[in-house]
């Protein structure tokens, strides 16, 4: 697994997952997308240990869409991993939640998430929302490489 | 103290003792001359007595040559011891007249006539005697000692007649001897006289020393007088300062006499105030009785105050147990809500997340079938799919209004001074904008400030901005007016429009969560907006309100406060 990757999805809920994919493969959003299904998984992924351990910790995604309610590791926890270790904190990281909660909102904003956004129930307005973040972040946005 | 007064003292000291001195020695100088003139009076009485004396001398030397010439006083006396016959010596030294002396008895003329009386008896019995001494007292008093020769004498015929008698008077013998003691005497006081001349000589001496003394004593009060007299002078300065201060005091009296008369005056208000005092004190008297009528009358109403009050006392304890009972009940009901609160929290949360996800999920999947294989589709699977994510929509939103209006209790309102006017310009644009419907007509008069939550009360205004903008959609000519008026210490803001409006009878409803007046095929809506309106101006401490009539428009108030 040495190819770079572009979107790293951290999402438990299969549905939203392959809503999100659907929609950013149908806009050529998708190439390089790596999609795990709960916060250990990303854990073992961004600091290459467990399953990706010969990964280099270096390769950074050049975006992560992370949910926030998962099993075992939730979606905060990764959050401050992320931000608060010198290797990985420049990664951008945004949370893409069911959560309108303002207490959600400001802690993310807290631990330095780069975006927060909430996932429209209604499918055409989740495709734009999701369709508008990929574009920007893979295409507008400069990462720190 | 300076010098000068203490010299001043010194010498006043001086004068005082110096003239105790003098007061002395004049006293002592008035004794001395006392003394003289005594001295004197008795000099002279002596040389009196003396020349008295020698007087008598030469009496008594008459007396013997008229006793030469007369012989010796004689006298006869009868056997019966009668005087028979006297000569003038006899009478002279008796002083008593031969008339009166003969016939009278002899021995009354001594001084002891017992003894007179035993002298001649004995020259009865002797026939004489001799030298036999008595005195005769004269008649004056005077006594002459007499020394007494005495016979018998008989007549030619030797018949005893009487006693014939010479007394010898021996008093000039007498006399030697008493001048010469009176001789001595006078000679010693001759001497005491001259002693007394030395001392008084003596005595003038120390005068006249005392006397010198007494001129420079004079001098020394001369000096002491002309300091006197300085202080005199100095005396009469403070006199005069004196004077100055009494003139000022006469001042002050006379000023005081005004006030005293001032005094008068108030006096005589006063007086008069005691007057109309006592007319009232009357007059208090009765309304005392009065009062003291209606004490009593209070009294008896305490009482039975009294008796109330116990009961009341009693109901009272009743009401706190109930409300002990109460106060605990509410402590309950509000730990209750607490951990109900706490639970719809965490189930609200769960509904965001948990309740979501499966919706997006048939409202996406509906739509993937709708785009994926909506060509192969029957018209009515296509219709149907339509249908499923309608629902699936509609049902998303209710969830959002459930999730906004549940989180509006929890938030805390942080209150500022918000411009109403600026706000609800801005808000009436955007919505103008976001609807794009440009027959709308916004009418915005004057809008209050308040202090409030700006998000909450923006959230008011959009909902209800929304609102008439739905409801008025179906006009021609929408009129959407906005204004606000004071009244007393709140604002009332209202939103009016001409829209399809509602049955008044149903006005209660308007504000209840999920209560709709109209279907979803007339207007789109889940029945939140006003129910999120009444809970957030509700928050603020305002009221809500609405009046309509159906098909003709809607106005909806709100308060806030100033």
């Amino acid at each position: 697994m040495k190819s770079k990757i572009n979107i790293l999805l951290v999402e438990d809920n299969e549905y939203d997952a392959e809503m999100t994919i659907r929609t950013l493969k149908k806009n050529s959003l998708d190439n390089n997308l790596l999609h795990l299904r709960n916060g250990a998984e990303a854990l073992d992924f961004i600091f290459a240990k467990g399953a990706y351990s010969e990964r280099h910790i270096e390769n950074t995604p050049k975006v992560i869409l992370l949910d926030l309610k998962m099993p075992k590791v939730n979606g905060m926890e990764v959050l401050l991993r992320i931000k608060t270790d010198e290797r990985t904190k420049k990664i951008p990281v945004v949370v893409l939640t069911s959560s309108k909660e303002d207490k959600d909102i400001h802690d993310c904003y807290a631990l330095g998430v780069n975006s927060y956004v909430v996932k429209p129930v209604e499918f055409s307005e989740f495709q734009e929302a999701i369709t508008s973040l990929g574009l920007f972040w893979l295409n507008i946005n400069q990462s720190p490489q | 103290m300076h010098q000068q007064e203490k010299d001043k003292i010194k010498k006043l000291d001086e004068l005082i003792i110096a003239r105790k001195k003098l007061v002395f020695q004049n006293k002592e100088k008035e004794k001395r001359e006392a003394e003289l003139i005594i001295a004197n009076k008795e000099l002279a009485f002596r040389k009196k007595e003396k020349k008295k004396g020698e007087a008598e001398l030469a009496t008594a030397n008459y007396a013997r040559s008229l006793i030469e010439a007369s012989l010796d006083p004689l006298v006869t006396i009868s056997a019966e011891g009668k005087i028979t016959d006297v000569n003038e010596a006899l009478i002279k030294v008796t002083g008593v007249s031969r008339k009166n002396l003969i016939g009278t008895s002899f021995s009354n003329y001594f001084t002891e006539p017992e003894k007179a009386h035993e002298g001649y008896r004995q020259v009865f019995e002797k026939g004489f005697v001799s030298a036999y001494p008595l005195t005769i007292k004269n008649k004056n008093g005077k006594l002459t000692d007499v020394l007494y020769n005495a016979s018998i004498y008989k007549d030619s015929n030797g018949n005893v007649l009487g006693v014939f008698a010479a007394a010898r008077d021996v008093t000039e013998q007498k006399w030697a001897i008493d001048l010469r003691v009176a001789n001595k005497k006078l000679a010693f006081q001759y001497e005491e006289n001259e002693k007394r001349a030395a001392e008084l000589a003596i005595a003038n001496k120390e005068l006249v020393f005392q006397n010198n003394e007494k001129e420079r004593r004079a001098a020394e009060l001369a000096i002491a007088n002309k300091e006197l007299a300085f202080q005199n002078k100095e005396k009469e300065k403070r006199a005069v300062e004196l004077a100055t201060a009494n003139k000022e005091l006469v001042f002050q009296n006379d000023e005081k006499e005004k006030r005293a008369a001032e005094l008068v005056i108030a006096n005589e208000e006063l007086a008069f105030q005691n007057y109309e005092k006592e007319n009232r004190a009357a007059e208090l008297v009765i309304a005392n009785k009065e009062l003291a009528f209606q004490n009593e009358e209070k009294e008896k109403r305490a009482a039975e105050l009294v008796m109330a009050n116990e009961d009341l006392n009693k109901a009272e304890i009743v009401i706190k147990k109930l409300n002990m009972g109460l106060e605990k009940k509410v402590m309950e009901r509000t730990a209750e809500l607490e951990s109900a609160n706490k639970e719809l929290e965490s189930f609200s949360y769960s509904v965001s997340h948990d309740l979501r996800a499966p919706l997006r999920a048939v409202n996406g999947y509906a739509q993937i079938l709708n785009e994926d294989y909506g060509t192969q589709l029957e018209p009515e699977a296509g219709r149907i799919t339509k249908n499923i994510m309608t629902n699936a929509k509609k049902m998303g939103q209710l969830i959002d209004g459930l999730l906004t209006f549940s989180q509006l209790g929890r938030k805390k309102l942080v209150k500022k001074i918000v411009l109403m006017q600026d706000m609800v310009s801005h808000l009436c644009n955007e919505i103008k904008d976001k609807e794009n419907n440009s027959n709308i007509q916004f009418q915005i008069n004057e809008l209050q400030p308040s202090k409030c939550n700006i998000i909450a009360i923006e959230q008011v205004w959009v909902n209800l901005i929304s609102n008439a903008v739905k409801y008025s959609g179906g006009k021609e000519k929408p009129i959407i007016e906005i204004g606000s008026e004071i009244k007393g210490d709140e604002i009332i803001y209202h939103i009016k429009d001409n829209g399809a409006g509602f049955d008044m009878r149903y006005a209660d409803k308007l504000f209840g969560i999920f209560q709709r007046l109209h279907s979803d095929e007339e207007f789109e809506g889940t029945g939140v907006g006003l129910a999120i309106v009444k809970r957030l101006v509700t928050k603020h401490g305002g009221r809500v309100w609405a009046e309509g009539k159906l098909n003709e428009g809607a106005a909806f108030y709100f308060t806030l406060h100033k």
